[in-house]
């Protein structure tokens, strides 16, 4: 996984890239996509896909249906890009319809019960992508631990497992996630607070489960 | 261990994020570190906490790559100062096609799609149209109507036929040329010369040659004879 990740983060080469614009924020910019401008929205998309990306990621865990995700995130963006509020950054909206897409997604891959599968083929995924140096035994616990925090934290509830993405992936500070999340700053900071509480626990489980199959073998 | 649905232990329970996360203002920050060492309970949650932040970091970076760096990423606050450098992306054709049919809503796709059909049959009968016009008519410069080489030829070879064809049979090409309507004078009339023989003079009997002679006067008629011949049977020199 590591190695398809780092594919898509390789910054691709550009011709044009000595061509630099005068400044334009994300404000301005849906204003010049509405006004016509073709590759306006294609600057917004540009400057937030990786974030959005992260976000889904850590919200469902799975590269794949990250990338779906995000594709559709903007897809809703530019179809309701009429409907954006100036009052509200753009980054802000952009969040929410991720978020939304994301809760979305996974709702739906409840109901057709797409985890156990989807579990086995991401563990391989993440074996293929450790380090052809790596020991087995190293590997193997290395993939298990990521494994365990992945599951740990798409286990979460969702309104828990946003906040924690976006600190942990995004970094965003608990103002901006107050701002997307359209919520108080204290309830940022308490959801978060039970959410690596609850993590912990999980994790806790996992490491007791470990030791136990170390002991037996 | 604490239950996972038990209420934080410590009221600072928000202090403790703001400070694992460095969010904390410096005195806040000294205020908190200063609580860490009376409280065991914030300690603890401390040192577990920042275990947990380690272990999703270490994932973030396995599954994202250790280059992923959101905060290199400018934020919406940070774009305001910041210029951006525009890519300029050449799609083709068809990647701009299938984009704009990706990106488009149904009713749009629907409305493009008709305006295509439309457009292609609109296409298809004007081509039938014109594949069944004749050649253009070449206008001279006096304005006078100019006939290609090709009608040109057509007309001699028809001309040429119908001399043919009146020559095997002749009632044909005048029954032909009969039949047609007066509007028709504008196209070239090469049958018109070819006379029908009962329309031509007839031979004349010699009785009737005589009598047209006679009448022409270029014979003297019966009466006239005998007048002429009277003269000489009666003349008193002999």
């Amino acid at each position: 996984m590591q190695r398809v990740a780092q594919n898509i983060w390789t910054p691709r080469p550009d011709a044009s890239r000595s061509q630099v614009e005068t400044v334009t924020n994300d404000e301005q910019m849906v204003e010049r996509a509405l006004s016509g401008d073709p590759e306006a929205f294609g600057e917004i998309v540009r400057r937030w896909e990786r974030r959005i990306f992260a976000l889904a990621f850590g919200m469902l865990g799975r590269e794949e249906d990250a990338r779906d995700a995000t594709q559709e995130t903007f897809l809703a963006a530019f179809r309701n890009l009429r409907g954006f509020r100036g009052d509200a950054k753009v980054s802000s909206w952009l969040h929410r319809i991720a978020v939304n897409q994301c809760i979305t997604r996974q709702r739906r891959a409840k109901v057709r019960g797409e985890t156990a599968l989807e579990d086995e083929a991401e563990k391989n995924a993440a074996v293929f992508a450790m380090p052809l140096d790596a020991s087995p035994a190293r590997t193997a616990e290395t993939v298990e631990r990521s494994q365990a925090v992945r599951r740990a934290v798409c286990s979460l509830p969702p309104d828990l497992r946003q906040v924690v993405v976006m600190k942990e992936f995004e970094e965003l500070t608990f103002q901006q996630i107050a701002d997307v999340l359209e919520i108080p700053l204290s309830t940022v900071k308490s959801r978060l607070y039970t959410a690596l509480r609850q993590l912990q626990m999980r994790l806790q489980k996992f490491g007791e489960a470990e030791a136990a199959a170390i002991e037996r073998r | 261990m604490r239950d996972m649905n038990e209420r934080p232990v410590c009221h600072r329970a928000e202090d403790l994020v703001t400070y694992l996360y460095g969010e904390a203002s410096e005195a806040d920050a000294l205020d908190f570190r200063n609580h860490l060492r009376q409280c065991d309970s914030c300690r603890s949650e401390f040192t577990v906490f920042n275990q947990v932040h380690e272990s999703i970091g270490t994932w973030r970076n396995e599954a994202l790559g250790a280059s992923f760096n959101p905060a290199a990423i400018p934020a919406a606050v940070a774009i305001d100062a910041t210029p951006f450098i525009r890519h300029e992306r050449k799609l083709s054709a068809l990647a701009a096609l299938r984009e704009f049919f990706t990106v488009s809503p149904l009713w749009l796709r629907g409305a493009t799609a008709f305006a295509a059909l439309l457009l292609c049959v609109l296409g298809v009968m004007m081509v039938a149209r014109q594949s069944r016009r004749p050649v253009d008519v070449a206008k001279a410069d006096n304005h006078e109507e100019m006939y290609t080489r090709k009608q040109l030829e057509d007309a001699v070879n028809n001309a040429r036929k119908a001399t043919e064809i009146s020559k095997q049979d002749a009632p044909t090409p005048i029954v032909a040329t009969q039949n047609k309507p007066k509007s028709d004078t504008n196209r070239p009339q090469f049958a018109a010369n070819q006379q029908p023989k009962n329309l031509r003079p007839q031979r004349l009997t010699r009785q009737e040659r005589n009598q047209l002679a006679a009448d022409l006067r270029l014979t003297p008629s019966v009466d006239e004879e005998e007048l002429l011949a009277f003269p000489e049977q009666e003349n008193p020199n002999r």
